[in-house]
């Protein structure tokens, strides 16, 4: 037989096969052109020098290496069901007299063929939107276009590296069960009757338990610098939880009902319980991958939308004042220089500070036991929830910020929490013990607590004698170089950006000489960082989502059209052994459904039970507009629902092509 | 008594796009007393399949009519058919038509369940038929755990345990070895001298000389009738052969 013949068979295997090798192929194209363009955004040199570009190019790169590895699992997975469906076609070759080594032939050419269509049209469409995806990318990050149009080498380098290294791979496998296979398992193919599957009441254990945990860490978890680490293991534990309660859990349940007589033999729940007994044996798995991408395309759409939203909001809890300065002021020096330098700049541009803001006070974290609070560093535990931020501040500076006049005595305090409250009497820190005057509910606005992390105190002191004393036993305590104290000063400014950034830099350079140490800060100065990390992020959340989109949609489709061949014969018995034609279809209709829809509505149990944590996740990154994030993640919802519903009616019209057969009445 | 009857029934398929018309019955006519164990034979394409399912009601004739103990089949509205097909109509298929998402024992409760009746009497029911057709220690499995001869078995229970009027059978030794045909026809043969009525659609030569009564159809008509009376099996199937042999050489038509 010429090699010809192979080829062209290759050929019409492919046509004969269409219905479900069309998607794959188109899946593929679409896995490649979004590689291209993830690998093209993180490699191009014009938004790598532009403002934060750097930053972002770090996320897409991370972005192309999810995209590498989830093509890898999902291509092989998809092409590993195809061949499972032809499998009675390479029997049925088997025994008209080809070898397995033709046959492998035959395999080899069609993988060549869907290679090649696969990278020729995915790279061709990557360069062509590779353009468009960048200018939405610089509109999202708020950055000039340029103009021009270009190719990128890296990706074209790497783009048929990593596909044909998948699609050697899934050749492989393929050819590995061929030669594995007798030709009369072959003819049977896919439709050997499984077994009965075994209750594996460990695996409903294991999975209960880790559901459950994965809920509770998620609803319990209060601190948010716990929450990023915890946030993980909930994940790991939610999608342990949710593999062993689609594939056991189901099974089990269904059993269950089945074992109670009264239930089970009803007739509407007698052919669905045996119907989703069969279909969750065969799709358990296949249905926790979409639970489990669908959750992380809610997830990561709703948080990273809100964050782009809610930018503006970020900025401002990050940066509560347009020019913002803290100083450590060495014990011989003083913050006039500072005050004199910053109202010279100020004059110069003809401007005035508005809500001018400044105070003296000290700064240090430390383990609150009791009335107690340790500060040597090297006895302190990061991890535990007892860590709390003091910030000490003179009467004097209180007392002119809140119009008070208030007085203290040497060890007397003022104490104010915004997260926690103080219960003891007296507190005893560096040292000394203070007696509790007053517990303040409430304190000047300030900017020093920003992070919203930890918990914290503010307390007042006698004078900056005490403030400074306090700054220079930590600093000795830890064996650092003491500074005199902190000074904040900050002011907001009526003026557009471009003069708050003059502003901005004009009164860095004024002040970096006498007092090097100082933080200068502008939510104008900040912006494009923020932009090009949080439209960074913005724009991988939905790149991603919408791979994972894809991805659904294949899976569901290709669920449909096998589950749509195998429901046809029972569809047919059914009727015989004297089913109306409208309770079978209500019947398939219903277990169909269901299975469509269970892990849509698991995904949305998943991220009502994610929601809290998540929320403290987004205070990590200064996001505290726990409404906003609502709104998003409802949105998020809703057009995921929508968008699954759309593909549920068109891939139901396939399915229902297949199951309805000639004999109408 | 008469419990079915037949009447000057046609059967035109027509394609889907109303191209060709294939004449699958052009006029049959025949009766079924209470009791009676009659076999249907024809070749392969002759139309038997065909005039099961119409008797069946699960498809329609272009023109005649069929009479189940006096009552006409197309008078039923489409929403009771499937009942009235339950609870009268029994069915035995070639390739068995048991479901593979359901346990033998589920598989044969099945219409009972869609009749809405309860776990004790289905397993009451179930008894006394288990035991006559050897099934009663595999109910608990699967049908592709078990044999094609257990297969069909259990396919005879799920018809018998209705109690139907009439049990139709389509080819049902077709899927089967020789010794579990052989097995299932002298089952049939005992249901029938329980008083069960039998029709049976087949092309098996041995099996329809187990039947009291052999019709055959050529050309969509009903060509030949053979009486079994008190001869053995093996005169009628002799006589049986005969008959087809003179069918294929074109005989003349007697009845
Ligand atoms: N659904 C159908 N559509 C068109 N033609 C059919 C259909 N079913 C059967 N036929 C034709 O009707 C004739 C009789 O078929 P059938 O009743 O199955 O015969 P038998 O069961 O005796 O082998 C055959 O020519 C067959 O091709
Ligand atoms: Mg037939």
């Amino acid at each position: 037989m010429s090699r010809f013949f192979y080829a062209k068979l290759a050929a019409t295997n492919l046509k004969k096969n269409a219905q479900t090798y069309l998607p794959y192929i188109l899946t593929c194209i679409g896995t490649v052109m979004m590689y291209y363009i993830m690998v093209f955004l993180s490699k191009n040199e014009g938004l790598g020098n532009m403002a934060g570009g750097s930053d972002m190019q770090t996320i897409l790169s991370l972005g192309s290496y999810v995209i590498a590895i989830f093509a890898t699992i999902f291509l092989f997975y998809t092409h590993s069901f195809l061949i499972k469906r032809r499998k009675k076609e390479f029997g049925l070759f088997n025994i008209l007299g080809m070898e397995k080594k033709h046959i492998s032939k035959v395999l080899m050419f069609e993988t060549l063929y869907v290679a090649v269509i696969s990278l020729g049209a995915g790279l061709l469409g990557g360069i062509l939107f590779s353009k468009l995806i960048f200018m939405v990318l610089l509109k999202i990050l708020h950055f000039e276009v340029p103009l021009g149009f270009s190719v990128s080498g890296p990706a074209l380098a790497a783009v048929p590296l990593l596909f044909t290294g998948i699609f050697l791979l899934t050749l492989l496998n393929t050819l590995r069960q061929i030669h594995l296979a007798k030709p009369v398992e072959l003819l049977k193919g896919g439709q050997t009757g499984e077994k009965e599957p075994k209750t594996k009441w460990p695996l409903v254990m294991i999975g209960t338990l880790s559901l459950g945990g994965g809920y509770y860490i998620s609803l319990t978890t209060q601190s948010p610098l716990a929450a990023l680490a915890q946030f993980f293991i909930a994940v790991i534990l939610v999608m342990v939880g949710t593999y062993c309660l689609f594939t056991a859990g189901s099974i089990a349940v269904l059993k269950l009902l089945r074992r109670n007589k009264g239930y089970y033999y009803q007739t509407r729940h007698f052919t669905a319980v045996a119907g989703m007994m069969y279909r969750m044996k065969q799709n358990a798995v296949g249905l926790a991958n979409i639970c489990i991408m669908a959750t992380a395309v809610l997830v990561m759409v709703s948080t990273t939308v809100s964050l782009y939203i809610g930018m503006e909001d970020v900025l401002r809890t990050r940066y509560p004042q347009n020019i913002m300065i803290t100083t450590p002021v060495p014990a011989h020096q003083s913050a006039e220089g500072l005050q004199t330098a910053v109202h010279e700049v100020l004059a110069q541009h003809r401007l005035e500070g508005k809500d001018m803001l400044d105070y003296r006070y000290a700064a240090f974290a430390g383990n609150q036991e009791g009335d107690t609070v340790i500060t040597d560093e090297s006895k302190m535990s990061n991890a535990s929830s007892s860590v709390r931020q003091f910030y000490v501040i003179p009467l004097e500076d209180y007392n002119r910020l809140t119009n008070r006049t208030a007085s203290l005595g040497d060890n007397e305090i003022m104490i104010y929490s915004s997260r926690n409250v103080y219960k003891e009497d007296t507190l005893t820190v560096l040292n000394r013990t203070f007696t509790v005057k007053e517990r303040l509910d409430s304190f000047f606005e300030n900017s020093l607590d920003r992070v919203l992390i930890m918990g914290n105190y503010y307390i007042v002191v006698k004078d900056i004698a005490v403030v400074k004393a306090m700054e220079k036993a930590q600093a000795e305590e830890n064996g650092y170089d003491p500074s005199g104290y902190q000074y904040y000063l900050g002011f907001d400014l009526d003026a557009n950006e471009a003069d708050i950034s003059a502003v901005y830099q004009d009164i860095r350079t004024a002040v970096g000489s006498d007092y090097p140490d100082s933080r200068i800060e502008s939510p104008v100065a900040a912006k494009a960082s923020f932009f090009a990390i949080y439209g960074g992020l913005f724009f991988l959340g939905i790149f991603l989502g919408a791979l994972f989109i894809m991805a659904t949609v294949l899976i569901i489709y290709y669920k449909q059209v096998s589950e749509g061949y195998d429901d046809k014969a029972r569809f047919e018995i059914m009727q015989k052994v004297g089913m109306s034609r409208e309770e079978v279809k209500d019947s398939i209709r219903s277990q169909v459904l269901t299975v469509f829809f269970l892990p849509l509505v698991t995904a949305g149990i998943h991220i009502a039970f994610a929601f809290p944590i998540i929320t403290k996740l987004l205070a990590v990154l200064n996001l505290t507009n726990v409404g906003l994030f609502a709104w998003c993640t409802a949105g998020t919802i809703l057009v995921f629902a929508l968008f699954y519903a759309i593909v549920y009616r068109l891939t139901a019209k396939v399915y229902y092509r297949i199951v309805s057969w000639g004999t109408s009445a | 008594m008469t419990i079915l009857e037949v009447n000057n029934l046609k059967k035109v398929y027509t394609t889907r796009f109303g191209g060709s018309h294939v004449q699958a019955l052009s006029n049959v006519s025949f009766s079924v007393e209470q009791g009676e164990y009659v076999a249907i034979m024809g070749e392969s394409g002759s139309g038997k399949t065909t005039l099961l399912n119409i008797l069946a009601s699960l498809d329609k004739p272009t023109s005649g009519e069929v009479l189940l103990k006096g009552e006409r089949l197309s008078t039923i509205k489409e929403k009771e058919i499937s009942a009235f097909r339950r609870e009268n109509l029994g069915f035995v298929f070639q390739d068995f038509n048991l479901l593979d998402t359901f346990s033998l024992q589920d598989n044969i409760f099945l219409p009972l369940v869609l009749s809405g009746k309860s776990y004790e009497e289905m397993s009451r029911r179930l008894q006394p038929i288990a035991r006559k057709l050897g099934i009663g220690d595999i109910l608990a499995k699967y049908p592709y755990e078990v044999s094609g001869g257990q297969k069909q078995r259990c396919a005879v229970a799920r018809a018998l345990i209705t109690s139907p009027q009439l049990i139709l059978a389509d080819e049902p030794t077709g899927s089967l070895d020789s010794q579990a045909a052989e097995g299932l026809l002298r089952l049939f043969k005992e249901i029938n001298q329980d008083g069960q009525t039998l029709l049976m659609v087949t092309h098996s030569v041995k099996a329809a000389s187990h039947a009291k009564r052999v019709l055959f159809i050529k050309d969509g008509e009903v060509f030949h009738q053979l009486y079994k009376a008190g001869m053995s099996d093996e005169a009628m199937y002799q006589k049986i052969s005969d008959t087809l042999t003179t069918m294929a050489t074109g005989g003349a038509r007697h009845e």
